[in-house]
């Protein structure tokens, strides 16, 4: 027997780029996550070949739970074909050899950049979302120290009161994409920046989702079949954004997430954001064969589970 | 709108490389050993920041980027994600360092000695034109001079006692805590868990080797100018050689696996503590690669950051977060990302409120 | 340059994370572990300690298999990650005595894994994140006390967050999984 027989064979890179010990730490903090939901659990956070605050955080726990069987698919706002989003898929094939795809129902992992695909993501399926700001406190709350003593107490008046002042001065809540969550009733959490439209689907979901800031270095999660209630008033409820009257203009559809295209007439024209479920129903237009799933907002656009949405 | 959009990002990215390439010239190891060799102050930056003392990678990382210092040292930081913990190393003594320069602005002469060294502090700051005028070309010359052999500086090997050592055994400053031996692996190290605050000493003095220069030198900067509670010395700054000695794993027996250039710096405040402290206090940075103008700020900002109250950007968690040099760059970047969800996410808040009047 | 491919360790330790990271999301469905028998707890071990945390167990072969981990062996009352082969009756009090975390850092709650046998014996009704609606198992093999234990200990977000694993299968109970015993063994 010679020493190469007992040598691996070189390799310039791990599995998955990180190595060894970076891959376990992440894979404990997941597993704290999980059983933990909507609680910030602290990490290394190791530097990748991708500029922090571009998806570090979502690729650590990609590259950490990814293996040979799974097929990954990557957004950014919605698009599969986006540079980011290409250029993240692009280094997880380079880094596992693990097949790609832009179909949400074929996919094992969803990493995603501020959204949740329009079609619904079912049992064993993982959703990876990225975070530029984990702490849902900041802006009431700087200190991130302070911030985390307020988690522990679960002391959250500061944020009813932000609420309340929005509601004094604006007449409805301004929070725009990431709108704070209440998660298994117990901690607040961010969402990270998807729009108010996806927020609901993260509520008694049938899939797990993670949620991991790398410049932050926090990672948390969100487990199948938990509560996740956006912060509202009894009288005053959380609204997602209105689709109303805005129709896409390569499929006609109506209902779905729409990005807006302001056009040189001065009006806008509109075009659903989730590019993967776009491409199926061209292809559905054409006659070939596809198979859609079922979504989270139907033609009329009422949300799948009744009373999420009040 | 049409690098988001368009299809096939892929090739775009390609292009873009392609394009980068072009205009910015081929690698070459000549190139990354000619970086190396003349711009050693760069490449002790990158591994200072990059914290990862590898003075070719360093060379090659700044090559490979065209002189981004901040995309170098995200090179270099994402490399040292791949490379596992073998060992962890003896600590190195100040008293011990190989030094080339060590000054002290508290006291005309010191025990040891002042010593400029290599510097240009009392350089004229004036363009060499001539340099370009030369007609030899690169080809014509002579053989370079031989690159500073630390045999050659004959104070090297000469032990140089601590200034603060002196003030210590003076009764100017604090005596410094009985400790065990230190075991290296108990560190708390803020590269295998993130910092928390009020941070441990081990990873504020980790986070400033690692920080970026010019932030540190902007809270620095603000301290000197009013804005800080103390009143700075330069106690001792060093520029020198630190041998990494490790033992064995079998037979236990220490050994220098070679020496790599550290900077360090010591700042004394002078404003008066409470009554029955030691008359001084004492601020601390140091970073492997020679960088004065970090080690120098970076001593204040220790100082600033233990003071009671200090200003809001002299916070630990102020200053700390704010200088990382990959965070804060990575995220400045990433704005250039498309963000179109999260703002017609906004819009949509935006124009209900106003066209229900009740915007005050 | 070539993309990089699974050493024979990487490929077990991912095949076990990915099984433990489903059972811990969907608590008490089984999931399938790539080894059986008393392999399955080393096997874990290899795949969530190492030099940067601690471990715990009172089987003495098992100790000499986790420090090959690099883990640091520490007593019951302060090792994360903690390995009962079998749950006995004495091996409650050292259980007991297992981190559930604080309020700031309830993260640091300890794991604990625990061998017993699935299928018959104590009927559990479970409830709580990971379950729709409720989820009934039948676990022999482990003390009565140790139902009780856990219902004082796990009060979410502290408690421990445990994997029973039978033979080549484990069972994820989070801290958050309500534990009712239904019925206790004839």
């Amino acid at each position: 027997m010679t020493l190469a027989d007992l040598a691996h064979p070189r390799q310039d890179y791990s599995y998955g780029f990180l190595d060894a010990f970076a891959r376990r730490e992440l894979r404990r903090r997941i597993l704290k996550a999980i059983a933990i939901p909507g609680y910030q659990v602290p990490y290394a956070s190791r530097e990748l070949p991708i500029a922090r605050g571009w998806g570090t955080g979502g690729l650590q726990a990609t590259l950490s739970v990814v293996g040979p069987q799974d097929v990954v698919k990557v957004i950014d706002q919605g698009a599969d074909d986006s540079v980011n989003a290409a250029n993240l898929r692009r280094f997880i094939a380079r880094m596992t050899g693990v097949e790609t795809t832009t179909d949400t129902t074929k996919a094992t992992i969803i990493q995603s950049r501020h959204r949740i695909p329009e079609e619904r993501m079912d049992k064993g399926q993982l959703l990876v979302l990225q975070v530029p700001d984990p702490e849902p406190l900041r802006h009431v709350q700087p200190d991130s120290s302070q911030a985390r003593e307020m988690h522990a107490d679960a002391d959250y008046a500061q944020m009813w009161l932000s609420l309340y002042e929005q509601l004094v001065r604006f007449g409805r809540f301004m929070q725009g994409a990431s709108y704070p969550v209440i998660v298994n009733g117990r901690y607040l959490m961010s969402p990270s920046p998807i729009p108010r439209w996806d927020t609901p689907a993260l509520h008694q979901s049938a899939h797990l989702t993670i949620l991991s800031a790398g410049r932050e270095k926090r990672l948390y999660a969100v487990p199948p079949y938990t509560d996740v209630r956006p912060i509202e008033f009894s009288d005053v409820f959380f609204q997602v954004e209105d689709q109303a009257g805005r129709v896409c203009t390569l499929t006609g559809a109506g209902q779905k997430y729409m990005d807006e295209l302001p056009q040189p007439s001065g009006e806008s024209r509109f075009r659903i954001s989730d590019t993967g479920y776009v491409e199926k129903l061209l292809k559905m237009a054409q006659g070939e064969s596809t198979k859609i799933g079922p979504t989270y907002y139907d033609d009329a656009g009422q949300f799948w589970m009744p009373g999420v949405i009040k | 709108m049409a690098y988001v959009a368009a299809r096939g990002g892929e090739q775009a990215i390609a292009a873009a490389e392609e394009l980068h390439t072009t205009l910015n010239g081929p690698l070459s190891a000549v190139l990354v050993q000619s970086i190396e060799r003349h711009l050693p102050y760069l490449v002790d930056r990158v591994m200072g920041e990059g914290s990862l003392y590898a003075p070719d990678l360093a060379a090659l990382a700044l090559a490979q980027t065209g002189g981004d210092l901040y995309e170098a040292v995200l090179l270099l930081r994402a490399y040292r994600s791949t490379q596992p913990r073998i060992t962890y190393a003896l600590p190195v003594r100040q008293s011990e360092l190989r030094t080339v320069r060590r000054i002290s602005a508290a006291f005309k002469d010191i025990p040891g000695g002042q010593i400029l060294g290599p510097s240009l502090d009392y350089s004229h700051r004036l363009l060499r034109l001539d340099v370009l005028d030369d007609a030899l070309s690169i080809e014509d010359r002579k053989e370079e001079p031989p690159a500073l052999s630390i045999e050659r500086c004959s104070m090297l090997n000469a032990p140089l006692p601590a200034v603060a050592d002196w003030q210590r055994e003076n009764g100017l400053l604090a005596p410094l805590p009985d400790r065990d031996p230190c075991d290296p692996s108990a560190l708390p190290d803020v590269t295998r868990e993130p910092i928390s605050f009020p941070a441990p000493r081990a990873h504020r003095l980790q986070s400033l080797a690692r920080a970026d220069t010019g932030g540190v030198l902007a809270l620095g900067y603000a301290s000197m100018r009013g804005y800080g509670m103390s009143h700075p010395t330069v106690n001792e700054l060093r520029l020198g050689y630190a041998e990494v000695t490790l033992r064995h794993p079998v037979t236990g027996v220490a050994f220098s696996a070679g020496r790599v250039r550290v900077s360090q710096a010591e700042i004394v405040d002078t404003g008066a503590g409470a009554p029955g402290d030691a008359p001084l206090r004492l601020g601390f940075t140091a970073t492997i690669g020679w960088n004065e103008v970090k080690t120098i700020a970076g001593a204040m900002l220790d100082l600033e950051m233990s003071a009671p109250n200090p200003h809001p950007a002299h916070q630990e968690e102020f200053v700390l977060y704010h200088t990382e040099p990959v965070e804060s760059s990575g995220f400045c970047i990433h704005y250039k990302l498309p963000h179109y969800v999260t703002f017609g996410s906004a819009l949509d808040n935006l124009r209900k409120a106003a066209k229900t009047g009740e915007t005050l | 340059m070539t993309v990089p491919v699974m050493n024979p360790a990487d490929t077990r330790q991912h095949a076990t994370f990915t099984a433990l990271m489903w059972a811990l999301s969907y608590p008490g469905r089984a999931t399938r572990l790539p080894v059986a028998g008393p392999d399955a707890l080393t096997l874990i071990g290899e795949t969530l300690v190492d030099l940067e945390t601690s471990f715990f167990t009172p089987d003495a072969m098992l100790t000499a298999r986790l420090s090959h981990t690099g883990g640091r062996s520490l007593p019951a009352d302060s090792a994360s990650y903690q390995f009962y082969p079998r749950l006995s009756r004495s091996d409650l009090d050292l259980l007991a005595s297992a981190p559930v975390g604080t309020h700031v850092a309830p993260d640091l709650g300890a794991t604990i894994v625990i061998g017993c046998a699935l299928g018959w014996d104590t009927r559990l009704r479970l409830r709580g994140p990971g379950i729709a609606g409720t989820r009934e198992i039948l676990i022999a093999g482990l003390p009565d006390a140790f139902w009780s234990l856990r219902a004082a200990t796990a009060r979410a977000p502290l408690g421990w967050d445990i994997f029973l694993v039978t033979d080549n299968a484990v069972l994820g109970l989070p801290r958050t999984t309500a534990v009712e015993v239904l019925s206790w063994p004839m």
